[in-house]
């Protein structure tokens, strides 16, 4: 069983304090931020893998980035990828319809039985290049997979609604499959997983290496510009120690009526 | 007249509350521009539903075919044959699951532009923008689209208010040419993740924890306090992906929509689809030691600290109190 498994640096932002748009207004001050692999692909190699060590076969991974995201596709080789394919472009800025032509290029001259992205990002979480590459290459997809289950040239698969409520489906193999979060437990990086990085291929294509017109590819959407959100309401913070905080949640606890 | 066309959800004999959202915020950019709302709404038996429609809608269009359920790939076909016959501005839907499977397809398909899970959608002039939520919720970025006869766009839910619609518009029953057949993929049923353990939307206190509790080893602690208030804990989506509380436990778009007296949430961010499931709690508490997290836009009160540090103090006093009025 031959797998792609798609991959996208991100920016930790979920505890940062404050961030700062750049001059441009298109982008974030990035200088103090800490990067790392999407969440959601976390769970797409964890899946890969286990299919890997279950059918054998290869795990690919593939990511569109600049040079610092190699970082990413050493973490996707110590999970058990057996290679890393970049292909050099800074894609940050630009539309999702435009990740997806260079995704497709690549993926299309692969053999491949399953190709699987993250259900979305955490930094823009648009959700939606996985379908857009599966449309383009042609082959059959389920997004938001919470659960799955291979079986001779088929796969069984879950995918996640609203409300507690699941879809499942039976899909011809090759398909895409887009990974929810949930769907496993992510393994732990070993030394010997990073050791063993060392050793494997790490391939970085240019747009020219890939010999299609993507330079004059019209992005289909714009960012304009980035603002905060409006502070709106906030609520009102009890400040102190611990101790002193305490005892006035608790006396507002004990106003409205819970004890 | 040129038209926005509206993508509505109907499953299980009902039209999703996204649909009805998504029709106001339509109306309301047709209204601003002299446009007409088309609508659409597929699938067995819809046409009770159909005519409500007309509140909102000058036109909706009424498919029945038994092809249209639970698959993307023959709705997708459905919406696009759509397009190129009405050929609508704007095509706008919630931002469901069912759309986030077809939607993006459809884009590549028809090559038109797509923005997914838009939280505001406005003209400048005759352009249509829209605004979306990033970086967990501490950004906004505004787009614009390349120039296109179509757009696509689908709204966050929640984000767009139901307004009455006031419209006498007409129903057309139509059929629409769904011959192709989908061998490769094959619908095979809807499920629930969970049954049966505690509901959490009978609770009239929840005691509700997230990643920033940080070990299961913790989850006593909430257990404790929960005791102290008389209580229950649930949790948001990570805490069901790590199986330290089963799926009937999860506040959110995809678990439990809940509205208890109390609802203290302990290391919790406030996700969007976390909020959307806690928002109309009477009293919310939010403890985080993030004092940008978007849980703090929905609490009425806040203490921005480590969960660790200020839970045991809180079940102490909580239960020293007790005491002394026992």
């Amino acid at each position: 069983m031959d797998i792609i498994a798609c991959i996208k640096r991100v920016p930790d932002t979920s505890e940062s304090d404050i961030l700062k748009i750049n001059p441009s207004q298109k982008g974030i001050e990035t200088d103090r931020l800490v990067f790392k692999i999407n969440n959601w692909d976390e769970y797409v190699l964890e899946t890969a893998v286990r299919l890997k060590e279950k059918f054998e076969g290869t795990v690919t991974a593939i990511t569109v980035g600049p040079a610092d995201w190699d970082e990413i596709l050493r973490r996707t080789l110590a999970m058990g990828a057996d290679r890393g394919i970049r292909i050099d472009q800074d894609v940050n800025a630009d539309d999702i319809y435009t990740v997806a032509v260079i995704l497709e290029k690549v993926i299309g001259r692969l053999s491949y039985d399953l190709v699987l992205f993250g259900a979305q990002s955490e930094d823009f979480g648009s959700g939606q290049l996985g379908a857009m590459v599966s449309e383009m290459l042609g082959i059959a997809h389920a997004t938001l997979v919470t659960s799955l289950k291979i079986e001779e040239k088929k796969v069984h698969v879950k995918r996640e609604m609203e409300a507690g409520s699941l879809q499942s489906y039976t899909i011809d193999l090759p398909a895409l499959l887009t990974i929810h979060t949930g769907i496993n437990q992510p393994r732990y990086i070993s030394v010997g997983g990073i050791r063993r990085a060392m050793q494997k291929e790490l391939k970085v294509l240019s747009l020219d290496d890939m010999g299609s017109p993507l330079n004059t590819l019209t992005p289909m959407v714009k960012l304009e510009k980035l603002e905060l959100p409006p502070k709106g309401k906030q609520a009102e913070l009890i400040s102190g120690t611990p101790e002193q905080a305490v005892e006035k949640l608790a006396k507002i606890l004990k106003d409205a009526g819970i004890y | 007249m040129p038209n926005i066309l509206v993508v509505t959800e109907y499953r299980n004999q009902s039209l999703s509350e996204m649909s009805y959202q998504i029709l106001s915020k339509g109306r309301q950019l047709a209204d601003q521009r002299q446009m007409e709302l088309v609508a659409v709404i597929a699938g067995k038996g819809v046409n009770a539903y159909a005519r409500e429609l007309t509140k909102w809608a000058d036109k909706v269009l009424s498919v029945s075919n038994n092809k249209l359920e639970g698959l993307a790939e023959p709705y997708q076909k459905m919406v696009s044959y759509l397009i190129k016959e009405e050929k609508p501005r704007i095509v706008l839907m919630g931002h469901s699951s069912f759309a986030m499977d077809m939607i993006p397809a459809l884009s590549v398909e028809l090559g038109v532009p797509l923005v997914t899970d838009c939280i505001d959608i406005f003209w400048q002039n005759d352009d249509i923008l829209v605004k979306r939520s990033i970086y967990n919720g501490k950004m906004n970025a505004i787009y614009s689209f390349a120039p296109s006869e179509t757009v696509l766009i689908t709204g966050r839910v929640g984000e767009f208010a139901l307004e009455e619609g006031h419209r006498e518009g007409r129903v057309e029953e139509i059929e629409i040419p769904l011959d192709e057949e989908y061998d490769n993929k094959i619908f095979e049923g809807y499920h629930k993740t969970a049954e049966g353990g505690i509901d959490i939307t009978r609770a009239e206190v929840l005691i509700s924890i997230g990643r920033g509790i940080r070990e299961k080893k913790y989850l006593e602690m909430a257990e404790e306090l929960a005791q102290a208030l008389g209580g229950v804990v649930s949790c948001s989506r990570p805490i069901v992906d790590y199986g330290w509380l089963p799926p009937e436990r999860q506040v959110g778009l995809s678990g439990k929509t809940v509205k208890p007296k109390l609802y203290l949430s302990l290391g919790i961010s406030g996700a969007f689809q976390h909020i959307v499931g806690m928002k109309n709690a009477k009293l919310v508490v939010a403890i985080n030691k993030d004092a940008q997290a978007p849980i703090f836009s929905v609490a009425s009160y806040g203490i921005v600290d480590d969960v660790l540090r200020v839970v045991p103090a809180l079940v102490n006093k909580i239960n020293e109190l007790k005491g002394a009025t026992h």
